[in-house]
């Protein structure tokens, strides 16, 4: 065991932190264009516009303690705005179980950016139960399409994608785990309907996305017909993984250090709160443990395994940490926090800061819920039965 | 020993009920929240002909001559529709300070009007450096003649822009955080050199930022004597409490039964989500936490009615650390067992949640209340 950062370590972190300074956002100019060179520049880096995609698809190839570095260094910079659902999640389905004409299909357009994907799994029926999924799709006579009829719910961004990949029903006379086929469309076509649902912090990112006779090519399918489920659990593990933003939460934290700094309260500061202070350091312990928990799991990954259990235990202390340092926001912003208002009143922070604590109670539900997730830990890791309840 | 209502409490909590039933769906409430001046002035004008406006001033100003147990009864059924209507600052806060510190000549003018619900009150004490200290006080009342001069800033004033007098604690002598030094004026909400600045609340209702700028109010405009003010502001922060406590515990009620009855109906793995015992446990200590809350309440507010002012003090920072601390927890976990449905505005729930968030915000959270208790 050694923690030390090697020599070609410490200039790897060098070199990252100069290309993030060397790029930051010019202030003013399109951001389109410089989020597309962003990735652009990334890429002739050798990788780094898709740090997690395998050597053999163009990713860099990183030792665990330069995905670390990388973590640490990303969370500190400000990265153009991404979201995972083409390079983080479909990406890796693609590549294990796609076709070769489905990655290069697919894969280069993910990549640059250029086309942005939503996950359509969930249903009205289908939450934690994700096989319970019943947008139907039938193969024609002919067997060259599938017709799509159905609805998807909490579609993430769907008002915004171009392109969605879908669990659908294909045969409901078996197991439910069974008869699941995964498809790709692009959303831009008669018969699909996004319509947006409000979560609680007023803000619209989910949506529900009805079907009607949608026809999908089959070329358009992953793999084989009635096994999307597998093709999907494997990319959960990829998608709970992604979810504990522990380099996130580190910056998050500080940041939380210097609001509490800034709200007097007597002759100091909320700082000096005894109590305040001995939750921000229960956190910042918690945090410090999940860091090498993290750790310990990337080192495994290095073996090449798929992530593992440990991925759950990470999602499962990753969100929680999150939530704890919204939560500690809102008790800094005091009467403040209960602004809500098109500006902030009182403290700068407090109006995000409750829009954030809102916002972070869907993270121990999507991407597995908590409860769900220490099923995966009981089930997988401990080795427990449940009784048929 | 006997926790029961007495004929008249039971009366007024069946009609509050019936009103909130009638009058307070989840569309309703949204719909009136969206509107000016924010609530619905019907339901304004009802409460103050069914009598419950005047339930806690005396017979002599008016009133109905109820105590802090009859506000508890009323505020519990408002936490579970999630009233929108000034009660809890026109009322209780407002009034509760022009009933304690008002002259008899300046009670004969306002409170008929506060009572009868033609005049709405505000409770400006909040500032900013002092985070939830009532005492920690910088604006400022320079005595000119007859009159006095106010300049400062008070901050999260609920229901300001319907008031039509606005209680104002200033400092009138001794250091920022003395407790003696503090004097409470009425002020017209109208008068030169007040600026409101309002806006939404979290919860739904409105608030705002007050900017005093040499406001000249008259010295028969005191509340209580001054320098003397502290007292009538604890006083009136304590039925605030209890009021709210009430409320919470109303509102929480609302979110364990939703919860229960959501899991029964919704299915998952074949089963009724109740059917898992890790929920049906979760959903066990949400309630324990509700009864708990309540139990503090029934016990602050009765020592607030009978007890000696310590006693009651003590119990009522033990009161506000529960409801905020399992607000949040009962709260948290009825959006978790609701799972996305549960982050939606298109349940009640998300709603019921975000007014346990801001009552802990309101004089003193959990953390603050914990702290005085153990003080
Ligand atoms: C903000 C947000 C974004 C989302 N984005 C997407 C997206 O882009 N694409 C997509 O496909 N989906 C998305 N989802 C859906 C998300 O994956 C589901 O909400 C999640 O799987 C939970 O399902 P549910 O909401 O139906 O809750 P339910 O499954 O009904 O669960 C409700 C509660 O019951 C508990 N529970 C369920 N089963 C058990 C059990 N067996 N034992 C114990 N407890 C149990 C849960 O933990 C939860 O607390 C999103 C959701 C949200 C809130």
């Amino acid at each position: 065991m050694d923690i030390e950062l090697s020599a070609e370590d410490l200039s790897f972190r060098e070199e990252v932190r100069q290309f993030f300074s060397d790029n930051e956002y010019p202030a003013g100019e399109d951001y389109m264009t410089w989020r597309t060179q962003w990735f652009e520049k990334a890429r002739q880096k050798g990788g780094w516009d898709v740090p997690k995609w395998p050597a053999d698809f163009g990713g860099p190839g990183w030792t665990p303690t330069q995905h670390y570095i990388w973590e640490q260094e990303t969370a500190r910079a400000s990265l153009p705005f991404d979201l995972p659902f083409g390079v983080g999640m479909l990406a890796p389905i693609l590549m294990a179980y796609g076709n070769e004409e489905q990655q290069h299909r697919f894969l280069p357009d993910i990549r640059s950016r250029k086309v942005n994907w939503c996950q359509g799994y969930s249903e009205a029926g289908a939450g934690s139960d994700l096989a319970n999924v019943k947008t139907k799709a039938v193969l024609s006579d002919d067997g060259t399409y599938y017709m799509v009829n159905g609805s998807k719910m909490w579609t993430t961004a769907a008002h915004m994608a171009d392109w969605i990949f879908c669990l659908t029903r294909t045969d409901a006379s078996g197991i439910k785990q069974k008869g699941i086929t995964f498809l790709l469309f692009p959303m831009q076509q008669d018969g699909v309907e996004v319509k947006p649902i409000i979560t609680l912090g007023g803000s619209h990112s989910v949506n529900s996305v009805y079907f009607t006779d949608v026809k999908v090519p089959v070329e358009n399918r992953i793999g084989e017909e009635g096994k999307g489920w597998t093709y999907a659990k494997g990319l959960l593990q990829h998608e709970r993984t992604g979810l504990a933003g522990l380099s996130g939460s580190l910056v998050a934290l500080e940041k939380l250090k210097e609001q509490a700094r800034s709200v007097t309260r007597g002759n100091g500061t909320l700082m000096d709160d005894p109590g305040y202070r001995a939750k921000v350091a229960e956190l910042e312990i918690d945090l410090m443990a999940a860091e090498y928990t993290e750790l310990r799991s990337l080192a495994s990954a290095s073996t090449g395994a798929a992530p593992g259990p440990e991925s759950s235990i990470l999602k499962l202390k990753g969100t929680e940490i999150q939530q704890r340092i919204q939560k500690l926001t809102v008790e800094a912003g005091g009467i403040y926090s209960a602004a809500w208002g098109s500006k902030p009143i009182g403290l700068p922070f407090a109006r995000g800061g409750m829009g954030g604590y809102l916002a972070s109670r869907a993270f121990t539900i999507y991407g597995g819920a908590s409860e769900v997730q220490r099923d995966v830990i009981a089930k997988n890791v401990l080795g427990l039965k449940r009784s048929s309840k | 020993m006997n926790f029961d209502l007495s004929e008249e409490q039971r009366m007024i909590q069946e009609s509050v009920a019936r009103f909130i039933k009638d009058n307070y769906d989840l569309e309703s409430r949204v719909a009136s929240s969206a509107k000016d001046p924010g609530f619905n002035t019907d339901h304004w004008n009802t409460m103050a002909e069914l009598g419950w406006l005047g339930l806690p001033f005396a017979e002599s100003d008016g009133g109905f001559g109820g105590n802090q147990i009859d506000v508890m009864v009323v505020m519990e059924q408002f936490g579970k529709g999630l009233v929108l209507e000034p009660f809890l600052a026109s009322i209780v806060m407002g009034g509760g300070a022009l009933k304690r510190g008002g002259s008899e000549s300046l009670k004969s003018e306002m409170l008929p009007g506060v009572i009868d619900g033609s005049r709405q009150l505000a409770f400006a004490y909040a500032e900013q450096q002092a985070r939830f200290d009532l005492h920690d006080v910088t604006t400022t009342a320079r005595q000119e003649g007859e009159a006095f001069v106010l300049n400062g800033q008070k901050s999260m004033v609920q229901n300001a822009e319907t008031a039509s007098q606005i209680v104002v604690s200033t400092r009138t002598s001794g250091g920022q955080v003395d407790e003696d030094g503090i004097t409470l004026f009425l002020v017209d909400a109208d008068a030169d050199g007040i600026t409101l600045d309002n806006f939404p609340t979290v919860d739904g209702l409105r608030a705002s930022e007050i900017a005093i700028k040499d406001v000249s109010v008259s010295a028969d405009r005191i509340l209580g004597e001054v320098g003397r003010g502290f007292e009538i502001l604890n006083a009136v922060a304590n039925d605030a409490m209890l009021a709210l406590g009430a409320e919470a515990v109303g509102t929480m009620e609302v979110l364990y039964k939703d919860t229960v009855a959501y899991t029964q109906e919704r299915e998952q793995f074949g089963h009724p989500l109740s059917d898992f015992q890790v929920l049906q446990h979760r959903m066990v200590e949400m309630f324990i936490e509700y009864e708990q809350c309540k139990s503090m309440l029934y016990r602050a507010t009765m020592e607030a009615v009978k007890g000696d002012p310590a006693t009651a003090q003590k119990a009522i920072h033990g009161l506000k650390h529960l409801v905020g601390k399992y607000g949040f927890f009962i709260g948290e976990n009825a959006v978790q067992l609701h799972g996305g449905m549960g982050v939606t505005e298109e349940l009640r729930l998300g709603h019921y949640f975000k007014r346990l968030v801001v009552i802990d915000s309101m004089f003193g959270n959990a953390d603050f209340h914990l702290q005085k208790f153990a003080a």
